[in-house]
């Protein structure tokens, strides 16, 4: 892994929106995953389809073993999402631009009503974090009255992947815009930060140096997956806070 | 609109909504519920497009944490964490999350089995009447609190049996025990808190304390405070246990013993260390031999001398928990842990044991009943001595140990259940009158551990019921003035919210909380607008532990029932926990070790495995002295070779669509052992384990790893 001093980041590629995750104190505790699919309406599969490894979760924690008993090992609990790359392999493999660069938020889009399911972008994502609706799953009544009035809800054949809540980022800067201000860092956060309860998730704008992610960001212990694939993502790890 | 509104002024409006959608609201003792409306007739706080934010208290487990539910059009959408609860601060588990799955679960039960609740209130009161007092009996779960007040005080005033609390998470805790071993290390009963997040090393002997255990919330919390290292050295985590926890995959150091052998343990560090320190073993530790003790344990004496030598100079949280407790000699386990944190003379200090403090209206310390309490129960409604028995918030034929015998127990009494779900117990019941769902209810709930300050958290419904259901306190009242005499002047309340107004009385006018009221109507507005009151005082109780170093601590070998040749040691399912199995996502969530969805395992060690000729996804049969089950393999890399491990949660034969028949249900081999303080010993056991069958092409367990490169498996050789 090259930690991210090692590579030359212009002002662009740092990104708007960015992330940070200490895996010393995330406990697996599955609170960010069971927050986003609330916050998302994410299906739930359920035991065949999730075996078959088809599950919708937009986030998940990675853990691995290292040694053998008695000195057995469980590495730092890695929570993996979409990294929001600068420079997505993802994007340019799709034939119908429906997995695109935002130049506002300098996210990657997933734009459902374009999606035709040739799922390019799944095979070309590194991270594995793209879930693809292998058909349409059910929500007994009256489970759809949970249904998040802010997000789409997906149907068979269609990519879905984590959006950094984008639904919240709007929000809040047309509350922002209205009230004529600019958003305050921690003024809002996606659903997986809130909900940590070891505070193991950071979210805010890594482009303005004074807030809690840029400092997080900045201080040279993180690193960043994959970063030698060219891929720039947004969301760097702490293994060691 | 008649009046022409520029698109401009329209854009302004909507703005101003914006500003105020964070303001939670709290709705009035006149307006009770919140209706849900077509949104061309919206009340004037729901603007359309605009959400409505409600504050309540979770009840996914006996807590007590803060929530702040999204609704919007009367509908709840999303459930967050107070930021203003003292407990949770902002934050929830995962099963908090998912509760909205409880509320707009499709296997809901809809209505009363009487037809109409006119005929199911009379129900009630007709056994309030038919029945001496002495034949009546309830048994509750752990929340909410404001009922448990209600039935205790209708109990008292007509002399029925006290009401009974029971859950099986407070049995996986073993509540009786860790406050008996408080009661004999410091004199005081009541429930110990571990200050995690300001210690500096922490030893764990099996507690499961991010997991499910006691305020996992909190306890997190405190764990991300033991790792801060901006202001202070980052702390050191040691586990011991015998099979790996979630919790124990923190550990920087995982120390598999014997299971039982944990107290053993304990002492043994004392006696290095007091020796280090002062060159002569301190009465407390003098029973026993470090030497013999790691032989015992199963690990090498080095190890005991190097834990030692980290503790010699620093100081030492040392925390007993989850099936260390759940020995035939836990009580001694739980007090030798707790008689090791004297050496760091650490009680009552930052990073040290305290009691946990009172909440605002609460007058003693309680806890709810231990298994062997329900062992009377359940003797008593053989025998007939009860012959009526209410079941609220609770499952006992799921949570209990098969072997106690509850569910042929009740065939000898008229069983009433206020289930919200139709659960095992619900369809046994002859009288099914269904309360409302947590989000839909009243009430509130004393906060028993996790936090400083005495908290008092409030309930509120955030949407309209959605179902012909009612709540039980209202069920009681009705009931009770219906049977008239002592019942009716034992429960002289309008209705529910009344009663709980009259519960906060003695709050309205105290000055030393998070705010005042000078009246009623003012207290009970604020109480539902911020979540709850709490005392801006730290109350924690101080131990006195003077003594503690001084009394020798007894050691008893733990037995174990049954001759199979493996220990067992069951766990709650940190994700689906005691009543989790019938929300849809918290079976989705992969568990924080395994990474099994939807499905019951059991954790061998792999080498045993090889050895017995067993792989990934066979299917075997676990035989205890008391029964058997049946479940998948699972090659676990971090559990000692002569251990089996099973998670609780799942194995329901009722309960709902996304909870019948999968899995199995640990407490089906449970023996009716319990430790000297009356909690079962859930893990005093040996089981034997044969195979049934051997695993089938994607027949297995659904895991969210992919077996490649986890055993090697996949990448050819060992496929079979």
């Amino acid at each position: 892994m090259i930690r991210p001093d090692e590579v030359k980041m212009s002002v662009e590629e740092t990104g708007k929106w960015g992330m940070t995750i200490n895996q010393d104190v995330c406990t697996g505790c599955q609170a960010c995953v069971a927050a986003c699919a609330m916050e998302n309406n994410i299906s739930f599969v359920g035991e065949e389809d999730s075996g078959y490894g088809r599950s919708m979760h937009w986030i998940r924690i990675e853990r691995f073993w290292e040694g053998e008993y008695p000195d057995v090992r469980m590495t730092p609990q890695q929570p993996m999402m979409c990294q929001q790359c600068g420079h997505a392999t993802c994007e340019p493999v799709c034939p119908a631009f429906a997995t695109v660069h935002s130049q506002a938020e300098q996210l990657n889009l997933q734009v459902y009503n374009r999606c035709v399911g040739t799922r390019y972008c799944a095979n070309n994502c590194p991270y594995q974090v793209r879930a693809f609706n292998w058909r349409d799953y059910q929500r007994p009544e009256p489970l759809s009255n949970q249904l998040n009035p802010d997000v789409t809800v997906r149907r068979m054949g269609v990519m879905e992947k984590c959006t950094f809540c984008i639904q919240r980022i709007h929000r809040a800067q047309d509350t922002a815009k209205s009230e004529g201000r600019e958003v305050m860092d921690g003024e809002f956060t996606t659903a997986c930060a809130q909900a940590c309860p070891a505070d193991a998730i950071v979210f805010g704008r890594v482009d303005k140096p004074e807030t809690l992610v840029a400092q997080i960001t900045n201080n040279g212990r993180g690193t960043k997956h994959l970063a030698e694939l060219g891929t720039l993502p947004h969301v760097t790890y702490f293994k060691e806070g | 609109m008649s009046e022409q509104v520029s698109r401009r002024d329209f854009l302004k409006l909507a703005g101003l909504g914006a500003a105020t959608t964070a303001i939670l609201t709290g709705c009035g003792p006149a307006s009770r519920y919140v209706k849900r409306e077509p949104y061309q007739q919206m009340p004037e706080y729901n603007l359309v497009g605009q959400s409505t934010y409600y504050a309540t208290t979770c009840r996914e487990c006996a807590a007590g944490c803060g929530l702040v539910v999204r609704t919007y059009q009367g509908r709840a959408i999303k459930t967050e964490g107070n930021a203003h609860h003292p407990l949770n601060l902002g934050k929830t588990c995962a099963r908090g999350q998912a509760t909205l799955h409880g509320l707009y679960n499709p296997d809901r039960v809809q209505g009363p089995s009487t037809g109409s609740w006119d005929a199911g209130i009379q129900a009630v009161a007709d056994a309030f009447k038919k029945y001496k007092p002495s034949e009546i009996a309830f048994l509750m779960g752990m929340t909410p609190d404001h009922l448990y007040d209600l039935v205790s005080d209708l109990a008292q005033s007509t002399g029925m049996n006290a009401p009974l609390r029971y859950g099986a998470l407070g049995m996986f805790e073993s509540r009786a025990t860790l406050s008996k071993a408080a009661e004999n290390v410091f004199g005081q009963a009541g429930l110990p808190w571990f200050d995690v997040g300001k210690a500096q090393i922490v030893f764990s002997f099996g507690a499961n304390f991010l997991e499910t255990w006691l305020s996992p919330l909190a306890y997190t919390r405190g764990f991300a405070g033991l790792r801060e290292k901006e202001t202070k050295l980052r702390g050191t985590f040691v586990q011991f246990e015998s099979r790996m926890s979630a919790t124990g995959a923190k550990a920087d150091k995982w120390i598999p013993i014997r299971p039982g052998t944990e107290g053993l343990v304990a002492l043994a560090i004392g006696r290095l260390v007091s020796e280090i320190r002062s060159g002569a073993a301190l009465p407390a530790f003098a029973n026993v031999d470090p030497a013999q003790v790691a032989d015992e344990a199963g690990i090498k004496l080095a190890t005991l001398e190097e834990l030692a030598s980290m503790f010699v100079n620093s100081n030492v949280l040392a925390i007993p928990g989850g099936a260390a407790l759940g020995q035939t000699n836990g009580l001694e386990i739980a007090e030798a842990v707790l008689t090791l944190n004297a050496l760091s003379n650490n009680f009552g200090k930052p990073g040290g044991v305290y009691l946990s403090a009172l909440a605002p209206n609460q007058e003693g310390t309680s806890r709810p009943a231990s298994p062997i309490e329900m062992y009377d129960l359940v003797e008593k409604m053989k025998s007939g001595a009860i012959k009526a028995l209410f079941v609220h918030g609770v499952n006992p034929i799921f949570e209990l140990p098969k072997t106690l015998g509850f569910e042929a127990a009740l065939a000898n009494v008229e069983l009433y259940s206020f289930a919200t779900f139709p659960d095992e117990t619900a369809a046994k019941a002859k009288y099914l009158l269904p309360d409302h769902h947590s989000l839909e209810s009243w009430g509130y709930q004393r906060v028993a551990t996790g936090v400083a300050l005495p908290v008092l958290s409030g309930s509120q419904p955030v949407v309209s019921p959605y179902y012909d259901t009612r709540a039980t306190a209202d069920v009681l009242i009705a009931a009770a003035q219906a049977a008239g005499g002592k019942f009716a002047s034992a429960l002289p309340y309008k209705d529910e919210v009344d009663f709980i107004q009259n519960k906060v009385a003695s709050l309205v006018g105290d000055a030393s909380g998070s705010f005042s009221a000078s009246d009623t109507a003012t207290f009970m507005a604020r109480f539902q607008q911020y979540g709850g009151w709490f005392r801006n005082v730290e109350s924690l109780i101080v131990p006195d532990a003077s003594k503690a170093l001084y009394n020798p601590v007894k050691t008893t070998k733990p037995s174990f029932a049954g001759n199979g040749e493996f220990f067992f040691v069951p766990f709650v399912s940190p994700t689906l926990a005691e009543a989790g199995a019938n929300k849809p996502w918290l079976q989705e969530l992969p568990d924080p070790t395994t990474t099994v969805m939807w499905n019951t395992w059991v954790e061998i060690n792999p080498d045993m495995a090889k050895e017995l000729g067993l792989a990934n996804d066979d299917r075997v049969r676990i035989t205890s002295e008391a029964g058997s089950v049946e479940a998948f393999v699972y090659l676990y890399p971090a559990i000692r070779p002569d251990t089996v491990a099973m998670p609780f949660g799942q194995g329901h034969t009722a309960y709902g669509r996304y909870a019948e028949n999968r899995g199995a249900n640990p407490a089906d081999l449970f023996g009716a052992y319990y430790n000297d303080a009356g909690d079962l010993a859930f893990a005093g056991m040996k089981v034997k384990i044969e195979k049934i069958s051997h695993a089938v092409k994607n027949g297995g367990l659904s895991r969210m790893e992919s077996l490649m490169g986890v055993y090697g498996e996949g990448l050819g050789g060992e496929e079979h």
